[in-house]
């Protein structure tokens, strides 16, 4: 039998045909493949654009635990999902959850390091412990964590964050603005190098406060430890005691008792 | 002789009646539902030189199963079929299996070198039971026995004869072996065993005899209506869609644009789900299967997928036709390829239910041949009957980005020119 007859009774005349969109296939099933499209370390722009206001997708991916150079990957998709879902992300954990979030709400069970990190609008809530550099660099928005590690909100523009226990070293470190309150204690050099806003800590407080600060406000409840506003410039401190050598060397801003 | 057909639909009706098997009709062929597990085995038992595997958990009815319908098909005693059966373990020698030198040749002087060949050697109705449970050295015997169809030892060769093989098989366990996938090739189709359902378990509850009284109910066959079942399955003819959906089939697991020759079973080390296929412009496409799959198949596959079609057909009274094809090929393909793991790993999979994402890879390639290349198949056709020139349908051929036109049409047209 010829072929064309072959094919004649396979199709029996129903030829209808379509050809193969192989341009248009551009499907994403895991982080290696978005990794392949826009790299390891792409802006949220970049990322934004492959997801394409897919909630689902956004959501498949984050649901893999990424490897470690997918991680920013998994941190711009967590924003993604968040900001595209009308009811709040829940997240086992992980670093760099809520990266540059925007909007909606995210909730940790337990936060990584840099959560949060660049977020400019929404809400991050970590239930328990959060690692380094919470909230660095936000100017916006607002995180609520258990409690964290060092650098907590590093280079703050705007924006809060509450620790409901303790705060590692240098919370609030070269600050220009928002409002951060910690309800236990905080570890040393807490607002170093801060230029504006405001540090609350209703527990007691390291050496070092306000280490060389320019601005902003610090208000320590509970007793501040060794050299407070040590070679301060501007802003102001209040404690409600203070440890030996507080002020020494300050070139401006306050130092009192409250 | 008897309608065989019918005389299986009595089988089939007296396993359920005599609360022997009742798997769910997990199988859907047309309007018709049947028990996978259950129809396969008896696929295999029309068939020659095809061995089935039952793979599940430990008492879903793999074992018993099988030697119920050998009892049924060889018209034996239930007791005599389960010692026809041999079982894996570490301690299993080629001895025990296939047969050992007779001793008592050596008190007589002269004469050929005798061998006892085993019952199980001697079977036409061979049963490995638990073949993951041979060490991987061991599961060599079967892949000699399945590709020889003879058995050889001291020097002597035993032919059987036609034989139906049935393998039955447990998910890894710690005592358990992985299958070589040169065995998996030999084994034409797998079936998964299930656990029986709430209303099943009840029934199954009814029982009140032993399975050996209760096999001596059944319907028994004669050998020489054993014997005529694969011709009767060989009268089912297989429609035209139904064949060119077959090597449609094969050429889209198989072809791949950056193995040697096109050919995906000749990949060794880099593979698909190695990152082979980055920056192939297929990969991603979800009409195209070639990045789907780490493995091709080998014309083996499609030997099974003819004869599994063909039997189930036979079975349930039907022309060989697209639905059962459908119904059929996930069960010959699963067990020979590898989904990669971003695709099973994804819901609703969850790196678990990898025959479901064949079969919906199988719907794929179905679906696209019967659809959609009918152009590119016709111009090939015409091609090759020399209605028009190569150079004019490799023309028209390259507007088709198909996998099995740029990668086999294209080339077999360039060859003729």
């Amino acid at each position: 039998m010829k072929l064309s007859c072959f094919m004649d009774q396979a199709y029996q005349g129903n030829v209808r045909s379509r050809k193969l969109e192989t341009r248009q296939g551009d499907l994403i099933f895991s982080l290696e493949d978005l990794a392949e499209k826009v790299g390891c370390k792409p802006s949220k722009a970049q990322v934004e654009q492959l997801v394409a206001g897919d909630e689902k997708l956004a959501i498949r991916l984050i649901s893999a635990h990424p490897r470690k150079e997918h991680q920013l990957l998994w941190g711009y998709l967590t924003s993604i999902a968040a900001e595209l879902s009308s009811s709040p992300l829940r997240l086992d954990g992980g670093n760099f959850a809520g990266l540059e979030l925007s909007r909606g709400a995210i909730v940790l069970e337990e936060a990584g390091d840099r959560v949060g990190e660049g977020m400019n609008g929404g809400r991050i809530f970590v239930k328990g412990r959060a690692g380094n550099y919470l909230g660095q660099q936000m100017s916006g928005g607002g995180i609520v964590a258990g409690c964290c590690g060092d650098y907590a909100f590093r280079g703050m523009a705007t924006g809060w964050g509450v620790i409901l226990g303790d705060a590692g070293k240098f919370v609030g470190l070269g600050n220009l603005g928002g409002s951060i309150a910690v309800r236990g204690r905080c570890g040393e050099r807490a607002g170093w190098l801060m230029r504006g806003g405001r540090l609350r800590v209703a527990g007691e407080a390291g050496d070092y406060l306000g280490l060389i600060m320019s601005g902003g406000e610090i208000v320590v409840c509970g007793r501040a430890g060794a050299r407070a506003g040590w070679r301060m410039k501007g802003g102001s401190i209040v404690a409600a005691a203070y440890g030996p050598e507080a002020g020494d060397g300050a070139l401006g801003g306050a130092l009192r008792l409250g | 002789m008897p309608d065989l057909r019918r005389k299986i639909d009595a089988l089939a009706k007296s396993l359920e009646n005599l609360r022997l098997h009742l798997g769910k009709r997990d199988l859907a062929i047309g309007d018709r539902r049947v028990n996978s597990q259950l129809y396969f085995a008896l696929a295999n038992a029309c068939l020659r030189n095809k061995a089935l595997l039952l793979y599940g958990g430990m008492g879903a009815n793999k074992t018993t199963l099988v030697n119920l319908l050998g009892a049924s098909f060889l018209g034996l005693p239930f007791e005599e079929v389960e010692n026809l059966m041999v079982s894996g373990h570490p301690e299993q020698t080629e001895e025990k299996i296939v047969g050992f030198l007779d001793p008592r040749q050596w008190s007589r002087s002269g004469g050929e070198v005798e061998v006892l060949w085993t019952p199980w050697a001697r079977s036409q109705w061979k049963v490995i039971n638990e073949i993951n449970r041979f060490p991987s050295g061991k599961q060599n015997l079967f892949l000699e026995i399945l590709q020889k169809r003879k058995i050889g030892y001291a020097g002597k060769v035993l032919v059987p004869g036609d034989t139906c093989y049935f393998a039955t098989m447990n998910p890894e366990f710690s005592a358990t072996y992985p299958l070589d996938e040169a065995l998996l090739d030999r084994i034409s189709a797998t079936v998964p065993a299930a656990q029986p359902d709430f209303l099943s378990g009840l029934m199954l509850s009814e029982r009140q005899r032993e399975v050996r009284d209760l096999a001596t109910e059944l319907p028994r066959f004669g050998l020489q209506e054993f014997q005529a079942l694969p011709s009767c399955v060989a009268q089912t003819d297989l429609s035209p869609q139904v064949e060119l959906a077959i090597v449609s089939l094969l050429k889209d697991f198989t072809l791949c644009e950056r193995a040697p020759a096109y050919d995906k079973t000749q990949l060794s080390g880099s593979k698909p789900s190695k990152g082979l296929c980055a920056g192939c412009h297929y990969f991603g496409n979800p009409e195209c299967l070639c990045w789907q799959g780490d493995e091709g198949l080998s014309d083996r596959a499609r030997q099974d997928l003819r004869e599994y079609t063909r039997a189930l057909a036979f079975l349930l009274g039907r022309a060989g036709e697209i639905e059962v094809l459908r119904a059929v090929a996930p069960f010959v393909i699963w067990h020979r390829v590898n989904p990669v793991r971003s695709l099973l790993d994804q819901p609703p999979y969850y790196g678990a239910r990898k025959l479901a994402l064949v079969q919906e890879l199988v719907e794929k390639s179905i679906n696209r041949t019967l659809n959609e290349r009918a152009e590119m198949n016709t111009i090939f056709s015409r091609a090759v009957d020399g209605e028009m020139s190569p150079r004019d349908a490799i023309e028209e051929l390259s507007g088709h980005d198909d996998p099995i036109a740029r990668l086999d049409f294209i080339p077999a047209l360039e060859r003729m020119r």
